[in-house]
């Protein structure tokens, strides 16, 4: 039997200019590089890597799927060995971008009906970015869980009674102290479908507090930070 | 014998998917004019298909391809499979390597060996590249052939190299398939492992897995089903019930990884310790026999003795019928490889054998249920005292004694005892 079907597996890599750097906060930036051809659903992650480095870093995408930039957040760890270098870059050097992977995505049967509950911790944020960016239709409530109150990154971009920002370290957020003592007291619809993202522990915890609601695993998506 | 002929000599490592592409090449070169001989004997080419699914599996490949080219002197060496993605520039510089080829070039190799005799020294990269241009098995050494539905993976579970190495999920449409299932069965295979990196994921047009299933389990004719290893996530009633067929075997190897939900996050695996226990309970709620097998990983970064002994916990919960124990071990690349808290090997060394013992445990008690029993056996092979073994429809190992027996042939047994220790213990029966 001779199979006509031509399908390569190779994973998809290029090279992208650094169109722009925002800087969020002193420790927290977006970079953000040409879209080109790159097509990616909101929720998705790519790898990240500086050119002439043999490392690479996994990112959520940051940007809406229309958006003309392809955009990521990074927080600076100053000890780390990736985040420095990523801190280091200026508008023209290159990255390698390779991806987009995962399944942390909105099912868009479910938009119409469904309640949608996004739960971050710090630059977890990113993929829900994204996800209301790409779907203004969206009847969500961001939850953001972050130890001071500048940490809520675009804060301006979220509908105000839609998003909870939950700060640990200072008291301007509208909940003071972590998201996971919020979500304990806070009340969901059996419709909902909730969106973790950010450090395992945090993710841990949620999950735990969601299932002690109720409900099903099913209901409940997971990405996680390392 | 043609003295003209070439000689090749294949050795396969890892995954059932990998001894399928080999028994596939083994077709291939068959079809082609060339003899196949043993690893042992001298060929004219050495295929070694490698793993690089563990360092074990490095190091077992690296010692095969040695052996490979220390026992054919001048001979061609072909290194294909996993590990040739993961170190390709590396292997390319051995000299005792002749040609170094990529995963989706694999299904080509008679090409480049052909064009190699021919005078034509192909570079590898020239080949065609496609997972599924593999041809239909009809030579092997096995009385099952695989079906490959699949091939890549998109998980990316933080221990795991294959997603790099065997590329982005793509899934075989499914016409194909089943002509590739109709041109099996012609050839005699009495029974069909549908096999892939990550068969539950398969999605071809409106398709899923369930479908493919069902498709293959309706093609006429005196066979059995088996599936290879699948994820315990995604998956409903429909599947539980499509086990009343009585063409698909009672047995899945359902991988479970660790019994610790903090360890299942940190794997970034897609469900959690409950979601397999429910799909074990559908599964034996209804089939109270059913055979399942599974991974389980010890001493991933971090794993505490309390993780740990969730999963040592899991073993006996779940009674499963085999424990495929793998110690964790460090892949590059891999974002475990930047985890904390990376355990030492001692620690690793003392949990897997305590799996392994609940395993053994398990197994005697598992087997020991089908005594007075019957199975449905697929002889695979006779010995000279005319004592035959093969497979139960449980996938449990079965000895037995009778007149007139033929290899690749289905005969019930009654089952009377179990024999030998470990991983070597199987049921003895009767006609």
């Amino acid at each position: 039997m001779s199979i006509e079907l031509q399908q390569e597996i190779k994973i998809d890599e290029s090279f992208y200019k650094v169109k722009e750097i925002r800087q969020l906060t002193d420790e927290t930036f977006s970079l953000r590089l040409p879209k080109s051809r790159f097509n990616y659903r909101a929720g998705q992650h790519i790898s990240l890597g500086i050119r002439g480095d043999y490392q690479s870093r996994e990112y959520s995408i940051y940007s809406g799927e229309n958006d003309d930039h392809l955009e990521v957040l990074v927080k600076e760890v100053k000890k780390g060995y990736f985040t420095p270098k990523l801190s280091k870059l200026k508008p023209g050097d290159l990255v390698e971008v390779s991806g987009p992977f995962g399944k942390f995505r909105i099912d868009e049967k479910k938009i119409a009906d469904h309640k949608f509950v996004f739960i971050a911790s710090g630059t977890g944020i990113a993929p829900f970015r994204s996800m209301v960016r790409t779907y203004p239709q969206l009847d969500y409530q961001l939850i953001h869980g972050v130890r001071y109150g500048n940490e809520a990154y675009d804060r301006h971009e979220y509908e105000q009674e839609r998003h909870i920002l939950c700060t640990s370290g200072d008291k301007t957020g509208k909940v003071h102290g972590r998201l996971t003592t919020y979500l304990k007291k806070a009340s969901f619809d059996n419709n909902t479908q909730f969106y973790l993202c950010g450090n395992s522990n945090m993710i841990f915890d949620a999950l735990e507090i969601l299932k002690d609601k109720g409900f099903e695993r099913d209901q409940i998506h997971c990405e996680v930070y390392f | 014998m043609n003295s003209t002929k070439k000689r090749i000599a294949f050795k396969t490592l890892g995954c059932r998917l990998n001894q399928y592409e080999t028994d596939a090449l083994v077709s291939d070169f068959d079809k082609g004019g060339y003899e196949i001989v043993d690893f042992k004997e001298q060929a004219d080419v050495v295929v070694v298909n490698t793993c690089t699914v563990t360092n074990q599996s490095d190091q077992k490949s690296r010692n095969m391809i040695s052996q490979a080219a220390r026992n054919n002197q001048g001979s061609v060496v072909v290194v294909t499979g996993c590990m040739a993605n993961n170190y390709k520039e590396t292997l390319e510089g051995e000299n005792k390597i002749t040609y170094v080829v990529e995963n989706n070039r694999k299904g080509s190799i008679l090409n480049l060996v052909d064009a190699h005799f021919g005078g034509e020294l192909l570079h590898p990269e020239k080949l065609e590249a496609d997972v599924f241009q593999f041809n239909t098995v009809d030579k092997s050494l096995h009385t099952r052939s695989a079906i490959k539905i699949q091939d890549g993976c998109d998980n990316f579970c933080t221990f795991c190299i294959i997603p790099t190495v065997r590329g982005r999920a793509v899934s075989r449409p499914l016409p194909q398939i089943i002509e590739n299932v109709e041109d099996t069965l012609a050839n005699g295979f009495k029974e069909l492992v549908i096999t892939g990196v990550n068969i539950g994921r398969y999605e071809w047009e409106d398709k899923r897995f369930e479908d493919v299933l069902e498709a293959i389990l309706n093609v006429p004719g005196d066979f059995r089903v088996r599936i290879s290893s699948l994820e315990p996530d995604g998956f409903g009633n429909r599947l539980v019930d499509l086990f009343d067929h009585p063409k698909l075997t009672p047995h899945l190897h359902l991988c479970l990884q660790s019994g610790s939900d903090k360890v299942l996050l940190r794997m970034r695996r897609m469900y959690d310790y409950n979601r397999f226990k429910n799909l074990v309970e559908r599964f034996r709620d209804k089939y109270t026999e059913f055979n399942f097998t599974t991974d389980l990983i010890v001493g991933f970064p971090d794993e505490s003795e309390e993780d740990f002994q969730e999963s040592l916990n899991a073993v006996s919960t779940f009674g499963f019928g085999h424990v495929h124990t793998f110690k964790y071990s460090v892949r590059k690349g891999t974002r475990a490889e930047r985890m904390e808290n990376h355990l030492p090997e001692k620690i690793k060394n003392a949990r897997s054998a305590r799996i392994r013992q609940a395993s053994e445990e398990n197994r005697s008690r598992y087997l020991s249920s089908f005594i007075g029993k019957e199975q449905t056996v697929l002889i695979e092979t006779i010995d000279a005292r005319g004592y035959a073994t093969g497979y139960g429809e449980h996938y449990v190992p079965v000895r037995f004694k009778g007149k007139g027996l033929q290899k690749n042939t289905f005969q019930i047994v009654r089952i009377t005892r179990i024999e030998g220790k470990g991983e070597q213990m199987r049921l003895v029966g009767e006609l």
